[in-house]
């Protein structure tokens, strides 16, 4: 253990664990990995309580915005695009909202340099309005802030007008509307609103700003520019050659240069000229989905002072070529092992890894594989199809084996299509294998969710369609690292495949007709959860090398079956910690009552030895008996690998008793085999 | 060859025929020969590595199927879906898909003809865009191939509305796309394996994007060579 000094007795802390944890990691300077260890807890424990510890108040953190300012991030952005200011805040806050937290970094900035005698204009927006709310008088003289654009029709209560409001309401200044909508319906309109004195004189005062506020949008479609009425008048699609984002009500550029449109003649506000002569340009903004918009202001210069969060900074100056690392804890570095520079293989040449590993199968499993004529990239069971039961194909890429070809057999898929390394097999092969699956009752296609699967699957299917043969697909989404639980459908398809594989193969063997397999095969995907980590990357066939490096402190949590890096790295923990960060986004998404019976697959990704799969094992085990769940059946082994990449992943299926009952239907294919 | 009145002599119009479909996609298969190692180090960043071959593989394959059966397959549209089915069943994968809609396209554009003028190329290009827009699903932003794609069809159908020359046009398309590639440095995928990165896909150039930049360089090329010397 590292810590120095005399071990102290938790009693001292009474039965409080937050004060505890927080002792140990603010004033002991303990890694969460370490008072873990020492309080008997999970590190995602450790987490919460300290995170609990912040909240009720046992501990109050005090920054120095300043500090902000000075650090790294904050000054590669001001370096790297010259600008005269920049504010960048962590990216992950407690509770509140991106929006709102760089709203109040904006309103503590501007509360600090606006001065008296100012004249500031400001744009609309989210962040925009958000940042009016969060600004606190300061006693300025004669203030006046400007609308930068004409209104809009929106009912949004982001906008322009009520951006200005707020804000001039919040500082105590005046406040100088445009009073003209933003967009009008022809140049000529515009000439003649521009003429009217009242609109004049505020255009005049609009000239005169020497601060703006801008809000920055891209144009993807999840973006509020959509809803914000602004550019209602006109099809966004009319610019997607060549804007990628807005401000202040103009298109730009990736260069941050107007794009000229029919919109251009039409618009009544502050024009991107007269903006880059305002000294002072705030921009306020950030976002993954609004790095290019962000960066094409930046590029443009429009923007000279910016208030950003780390991981857009950070994403920004990627986009730039420069890279910045995540801030580390200190710490010494753990010293590296030399570098792998090429991994041995038992290979041929490589390009005939695939097509030796089919030969090499069918010889192994004669009595269960067999090959068909014509097609060498799909292998049908020795068994199917049996006339009146729906055909199961299944198939995807090499490199996972025995997925697939070890789940065709009797009770499971009746052929497989089989593509080269990590690549999805081309419809004919899936053609193929349709045809020989086809017992007259239609045909089950099961494959996971990758657009190279979606796709030759789809084409197979309209193929198998136009020759009579019905075929349905289920597309397996599994794995939950993969996209947020709101948008399931994104998910790829990994290991749970394995179960969803083996319901459906069973549903066809009782003869169920197609739409009850699918139905059935639906309700497994659905009821899968899987999560994997890898400890070491896969290696390319082609190069004979890692395909990427993975730190000797760290891992890829959320990695895919495809030898590629996780959602993201961390700290490098024993069996327990990486069983419990998996075990607790499972059981979170699952939500399973006491009582409830899950099937288990703990599978290594294709390097991970058995020992530590057990290991494993008995972790997950103990959670789930401390949640109450018991375990139906478990699955341990090499079931779906990524090549050679060290790691695993858990699967657990949640079951009904007729899911149970499909699970325990017999099965005999090379990797599954129960009587 | 007289046209009009007082129209000088112009030389033949330049046609591109079913052998030059063939020498296309030769070219076009080298170029992916060239590039595999490049496209396969930035698919390493993002994706599983693979694109390289697979570019490299399937091009081959529809130059390969094109030479042999030129004589048997005449017509330009039979030829496109030559290629189109060789690519695909060489590669699956996500590209091969793409790749032969594109193809697919590009033959219902192309008709039942020996040859067309090669002043028509643009339109190749441009169908091949809609095509692989279509099959992908994907908009401009999403940092897939048709970053590059989009840009290069819409520099072409610019090009058409004017008089310029077919190898201006095609290099004005070359460009558009190169620039296009550029820009998916900034993009976060939300299509394909590299979506599942989310953010970590910032700051990587689309391999998709990159080949396909590549693809339409090569093409220019063969076009500049093959439309000889410019006259003026």
């Amino acid at each position: 253990m590292r810590m120095g000094g005399t071990v102290r007795s938790p009693l001292r802390f009474g039965e409080d664990p937050l004060l505890w944890a927080a002792w140990l990691y603010y004033e002991e300077g303990m890694t969460q990995g370490d008072i873990a260890t020492r309080m008997g807890v999970s590190r995602a424990s450790v987490n919460a309580y300290l995170a609990d510890a912040r909240a009720r108040g046992i501990v109050s953190i005090e920054i120095d915005p300043d500090r902000f300012r000075a650090l790294s991030i904050a000054q590669s952005l001001q370096d790297h695009f010259n600008l005269s200011d920049c504010l960048v805040i962590p990216s992950e806050g407690g509770g509140s909202p991106l929006v709102d937290r760089l709203g109040a970094a904006g309103a503590q900035l501007l509360t600090r340099t606006a001065q008296s005698g100012d004249t500031i204009a400001v744009t609309w927006g989210r962040t925009v309005l958000s940042m009016a709310n969060s600004v606190r008088t300061r006693g300025l003289q004669d203030l006046r802030i400007v609308q930068a654009t004409g209104g809009t029709t929106a009912k949004t209560s982001w906008t322009p007008e009520a951006c200005a409001t707020t804000l001039a309401d919040a500082l105590g200044a005046r406040c100088i509307p445009i009073s003209a909508p933003a967009i009008v319906s022809s140049p000529d309109m515009r000439r003649l609103l521009l003429r009217e004195p009242v609109i004049a004189g505020q255009m005049e005062v609009l000239a005169e700003a020497n601060r703006i506020i801008l809000g920055i949008s891209s144009l993807r479609p999840e973006s509020t520019i959509h809803s914000s009425g602004f550019f209602d008048a006109v099809s966004a699609q009319d610019y997607a050659n060549e804007a990628v984002g807005s401000i202040a009500g103009r298109l730009i550029s990736a260069t941050g240069e107007v794009v000229d449109g029919p919109l251009e003649a039409r618009t009544i506000g502050i024009d991107l000229d007269s903006l880059g002569r305002i000294p002072c340009r705030i921009g306020v903004a950030g976002g993954m989905d609004k790095v290019q918009a962000i960066l094409a202001a930046l590029r443009g210069r429009l923007v000279n002072v910016m208030v950003t969060d780390a991981d857009t900074a950070r994403a920004i100056l990627a986009s730039e070529g420069r890279d910045i690392d995540a801030p580390k804890r200190a710490g010494k570095p753990a010293a590296a092992l030399p570098e792998r520079v090429r991994v041995k293989k038992f290979l041929n040449r490589t390009q005939d890894a695939v097509s030796e590993t089919i030969a090499g199968a069918v010889l192994a499993h004669e009595d269960l594989l067999a090959p068909i004529e014509g097609a060498p990239r799909a292998l049908k069971a020795v068994t199917g199809p049996r006339p009146g039961k729906v055909g199961l194909v299944i198939g995807g890429g090499s490199g996972h084996e025995p997925g697939f070809f070890g789940y065709v057999g009797a009770g499971l898929a009746d052929a497989v299509a089989i593509g080269n390394v990590f690549a999805a097999p081309p419809p004919d092969p899936i053609l193929a294998a349709t045809l020989a699956a086809d017992g007259g009752a239609g045909v089950l296609h099961i494959f996971g969710n990758f657009s190279g699967d979606v796709m030759n699957f789809e084409m197979a299917a309209e193929m198998a369609a136009a020759r009579g043969i019905p075929v349905r697909s289920v597309i397996t989404t599994d794995d939950i690292a993969s996209a947020p639980v709101e948008t399931r459908a994104a998910r790829r398809g990994v290991a749970g495949n394995v179960f969803v594989f083996k319901i459906a193969g069973a549903a066809c063997d009782r003869m169920l007709p197609l739409e009850r397999c699918v139905e059935l095969a639906n309700r497994a995907t659905q009821r899968c959860f899987t999560m994997g980590i890898a400890l070491e990357p896969g290696t390319s066939l082609e190069a004979r090398r890692p395909s990427f490096r993975i730190g000797p402190e760290e891992m890829e949590i959320g990695v895919g079956v495809h030898g590629e890096r996780g959602i993201a790295s961390d700290r490098l923990v024993g069996a327990d910690e990486a069983t419990d960060l998996i075990v607790d986004r499972i059981l979170s998404e699952m939500a399973p009552a006491e009582g409830d019976q899950v099937a288990l697959l703990v599978n290594s990704l294709g390097s991970t030895p058995m020992m530590e799969l057990y290991i494993i094992n008995r972790r997950l085990r103990q959670r789930l008996r401390a949640r109450g769940v018991m375990a139906h059946r478990t699955l341990i082994g090499h079931y779906y690998t990524s090549l050679d990449m060290a790691g695993m992943s858990i699967t657990a299926m949640l079951l009904d008793d007729e899911l149970a009952s499909l699970l325990d239907h017999p099965c005999h294919s090379p990797a599954w085999h129960h009587a | 060859m007289h046209r009009r009145g007082f129209a000088p002599i112009i030389v033949d119009m330049q046609m591109f025929t079913r052998h030059d479909l063939t020498l296309l996609f030769r070219s076009l298969a080298a170029r992916m020969d060239e590039e595999q190692d490049y496209l396969a180090e930035l698919d390493g960043e993002i994706g599983d590595a693979d694109h390289g071959v697979a570019m490299s593989v399937g091009f081959a394959a529809a130059a390969k199927a094109l030479s042999e059966d030129e004589a048997a397959v005449p017509m330009l549209a039979d030829g496109m879906m030559l290629a189109a089915r060789a690519l695909l069943n060489e590669i699956g994968a996500t590209t091969g898909p793409l790749y032969a809609s594109a193809l697919m396209r590009a033959a219902q554009a192309l008709g039942a003809t020996t040859e067309i003028p090669l002043a028509r190329l643009p339109e190749v290009i441009i169908a091949m865009s809609e095509g692989i827009a279509l099959r992908g699903a994907s908009k401009p932003g999403d940092k897939t191939m048709i970053d590059a794609w989009a840009p290069a069809a819409h520099a072409a159908r610019a090009g058409l509305a004017t008089d310029r020359d077919v190898a201006h046009i095609l290099k004005d398309a070359a460009t558009a796309a190169a620039e296009g590639a550029k820009a998916t440095r900034a993009m976060m995928a939300v299509k394909g394996r590299a979506a599942r990165l989310g953010p970590r896909s910032l700051g990587h150039l689309d391999p998709g994007a990159a080949s396909a930049a590549a693809l339409l360089d090569s093409m220019a090329q063969w076009v500049t060579v093959r439309s000889g010397p410019a006259s003026s």
